[in-house]
């Protein structure tokens, strides 16, 4: 499907309320739609066209055009088409018709929209808070522009969000927000019959560190990636590489190619390290800890390397607007391609006994399953997607970098399973060394910069996107003035696929969840709060704090 | 007193661990659980990371105190039998490094928890973060040299301290 069809069948869909079009290189498409008919546009584009949904982003534009910019953004994957639907909500009224009845993958965006800009989302089914702490007012919506830190209420205790109601017959088991080894703060209420999940809810964002306020409001554009690779610890190229050809796509910058082939060689060494980090802590989930000791000690030498390259195990410090900071010395070629070696040997083995491993098996088949149809409703991606028989890699779909000249397939299974999520993830990392040697070996001479003598104009817009070991890592930047972008819009594929959680817990038992969980690569949690049943009465309740330490001092006063 | 005497006499030899998470990006964490792994091997040295708080001695805490895990990291905190120890991983646990000014966040592990022992850097290297609890075990000398050093412009001046004042800031 072309802009073209695109425009055209938005045009019959929607009519006078199309108002404006801008095409980008023929794989962007900027549309400006009448606030009444976004849900009509939303509609069209997901379920007639069958485009795939990527995130909401809300901008303010009150001192220039009095009102709120709220754009969606869409992606036609097999034709490398991203669409953004702009839509202007006036200031005075700041409420937009919800497109989650219609796109359901838009549920916790539209809800990230209403906490951080204020905007409500008319007609949303779940219109709960998201993002921002529990003790936050309702009426501060910190990403509009006339708010600073400096307004920042005083934390209060003792506040809590609400969650979902409990099914009939069902027991709420608290899971979170602290667990044991490592990883993130998250809470799940999972609802149990017997043994087996019947639903879920989240409550996450304990990491939010307010970054998407930082880029519009206190740094330049060559101080966001800085900041961009700080959001993920583990995929952080993936996020300033994105950021900086969001923004070289925007001002019109040519990046030079030997940039190009850099940048892919440090993404693969990413998706290296960060596969065999994965499968470490997945087999730590299910208590294999030979498997984790050994995964994580053929990612170390990545690591190593990574520092020799650019002076930090991180890979940070690489990515700038208009190329990279340092460049490959061909001296630099055997350490890679001797780490390259020695994984790729390991690894074999590796893939070779996990099918034949039984507790492995008996932990991964057939749990967790994530349904195509499912899939597509929460915009699975990545490994998640793949797993469940999506063909989507933006690798081959919105090629970047130097993809575009590099052989690579996206291994898909069908099963849509754990084990399928893993044999996703066991046949890509073979590709990514094929990759890094593909790169080393055709990497063009020249420069690894643009220099960059004019400054960026304002009301640019740039889109990139990075298949990160995750899945799509979705960058939008809206240039400003005084160098500065007016508005970043950041989606981690982890934001889309823990949508899919709650239909992958569902009719698994209780023990499965961590597995579950950690299958789609985030993080994982474990119970620390006690739910109570009165096993006569059949009710639940769930103790409180104060509950808990009172029921702890008698125990100790009695010695029980 | 009592406290500092327990942790060196008790605690050097087997020292348990909880590691809580208060809004790092997940860098410091990786670099926590690679110390573990077999290159780095803490265990060598009796320290090993524990699922409860209830069972550690020390509290490991990365990334920079957000809103809302300030309260569960309190908890946590609280749920850690005593003598213990809080460890601070990273620049930003350390002093809430770059978000030290955004509205989410409360500042360092400090602003919630007694901190007593900051490793920081971006992240810290496994050798670090292992260099850091040996250190504050006493397991291995503290190599720090105070000195007294002025910036004026682009000018650094540098003057030795004398012996007695030296000690002093050392010791801090």
């Amino acid at each position: 499907m072309t802009v073209e069809t695109i425009t055209e069948r938005l045009g019959q869909r929607v009519g006078e309320a199309l108002l404006d079009t801008r095409t980008h290189k023929e794989t962007r498409l900027y549309l400006t739609v009448d606030p009444a008919a976004v849900v009509d546009a939303a509609d069209e584009l997901f379920n007639r066209m069958q485009a795939r949904y990527v995130i909401t982003a809300a901008t303010d534009q009150r001192r220039d055009h009095g009102a709120y910019l709220i754009t969606h953004f869409f992606s036609f994957d097999a034709d490398d088409v991203y669409v953004a639907v702009h839509t202007r909500v006036p200031e005075g009224n700041p409420r937009i018709d919800a497109i989650t009845p219609t796109v359901p993958g838009a549920g916790w965006a539209e809800r990230e929209m209403r906490d951080v800009m204020g905007v409500e989302p008319v007609g949303h089914p779940d219109p709960r808070r998201l993002v921002l702490p529990d003790d936050w007012p309702e009426d501060l919506h910190p990403l509009r522009c006339d708010f600073s830190t400096a307004d920042s209420p005083a934390p209060v205790t003792g506040m809590e969000m609400p969650m979902k109601d409990i099914p009939e017959g069902a027991v709420m088991v608290p899971v979170g927000p602290y667990f044991p080894t490592q990883h993130e703060p998250e809470s799940f209420a999972v609802f149990v019959e017997g043994e087996t999940v019947v639903g879920s809810d989240y409550r996450g964002f304990y990491n939010h560190r307010g970054i998407e306020k930082l880029g519009c409001s206190d740094l330049t554009y060559n101080q966001i990636p800085f900041v961009a690779e700080r959001i993920c610890g583990i995929c952080g190229f993936v996020h300033s590489c994105a950021y900086c050809m969001a923004v070289e796509e925007a001002a019109g910058i040519e990046v030079p190619r030997r940039a190009d082939y850099i940048r892919t060689v440090f993404l693969e060494l990413e998706r290296l390290h960060s596969h065999l980090l994965w499968t470490g802590v997945a087999a730590h989930i299910i208590g294999f800890d030979t498997l984790f000791m050994q995964t994580w000690r053929m990612r170390e030498p990545v690591m190593w390397l990574c520092e020799k390259l650019t002076g930090n195990r991180k890979t940070y410090g690489m990515n700038i607007v208009g190329g990279v900071r340092r460049d490959i010395p061909d001296d630099a070629h055997d350490d890679i391609e001797r780490v390259l070696a020695d994984i790729e040997r390991e690894w074999t083995a590796l893939a070779e006994a996990v099918p034949g491993d039984r507790t492995l098996m008996a932990r991964l088949r057939d749990v967790g399953y994530l349904s195509p149809e499912e899939a597509r409703n929460v915009c699975a991606l990545g490994p998640t997607a793949r797993g469940s028989g999506k063909r989507i890699d933006v690798r081959i779909d919105h090629p970047y970098a130097a993809y575009d000249e590099l052989e690579l397939s996206a291994p898909v299974e069908e099963g849509g399973d754990t084990l399928a999520r893993t044999l996703v993830r066991l046949a890509e990392t073979p590709i990514a060394i094929s990759i890094i040697r593909q790169a080393l070996a055709r990497m063009p001479d020249g420069p690894v910069r643009a220099e960059i003598d004019e400054d960026i104009s304002p009301g640019l817009e740039g889109i990139a996107a990075v298949e990160a070991p995750r899945g799509e890592s979705f960058h939008w930047v809206l240039t400003g003035e005084n160098n500065r972008p007016a508005r970043w819009r950041v989606r981690a594929p982890t934001y889309a696929n823990l949508q899919a959680i709650d239909a992958m817990i569902k009719g698994d038992v209780l023990a499965d969840v961590p597995i579950d969980i950690g299958s789609i690569d985030p993080c994982y949690s474990c119970t620390d709060r006690m739910t109570v049943i009165d096993r006569r009465s059949g009710q639940m309740r769930v103790m409180t704090r104060e509950e808990m330490l009172g029921s702890r001092q008698t125990a100790e006063h009695t010695g029980t | 007193m009592i406290r500092d005497w327990l942790i060196q006499k008790v605690l050097p030899r087997s020292l348990w661990v909880y590691h809580t998470n208060c809004g790092a990006c997940n860098g410091c964490d990786i670099e926590v659980l690679d110390v573990l792994t077999p290159y780095y091997d803490a265990e060598r040295f009796g320290i090993k990371v524990v699922g409860s708080p209830r069972h550690a001695d020390a509290l490991l805490v990365s990334g920079p105190m957000t809103r809302q895990t300030a309260p569960a990291v309190r908890r946590v905190y609280e749920a850690v039998p005593d003598p213990k120890v809080v460890f601070a991983i990273g620049s930003c646990a350390t002093g809430g490094g770059m978000w030290h000014d955004t509205y989410n966040v409360l500042g360092g592990a400090d602003q919630v928890l007694p901190v007593d022992f900051y490793v920081p850097g971006c992240p810290p290297r496994p050798e670090a973060i292992l260099h850091g609890i040996a250190t504050a075990l006493g397991l291995t000398p503290k190599e720090v040299h105070a000195l007294h050093a002025i910036q004026e412009a682009d000018e650094v001046e540098i003057e030795e301290l004398a012996e007695e004042q030296r000690l002093v800031h050392e010791r801090e």
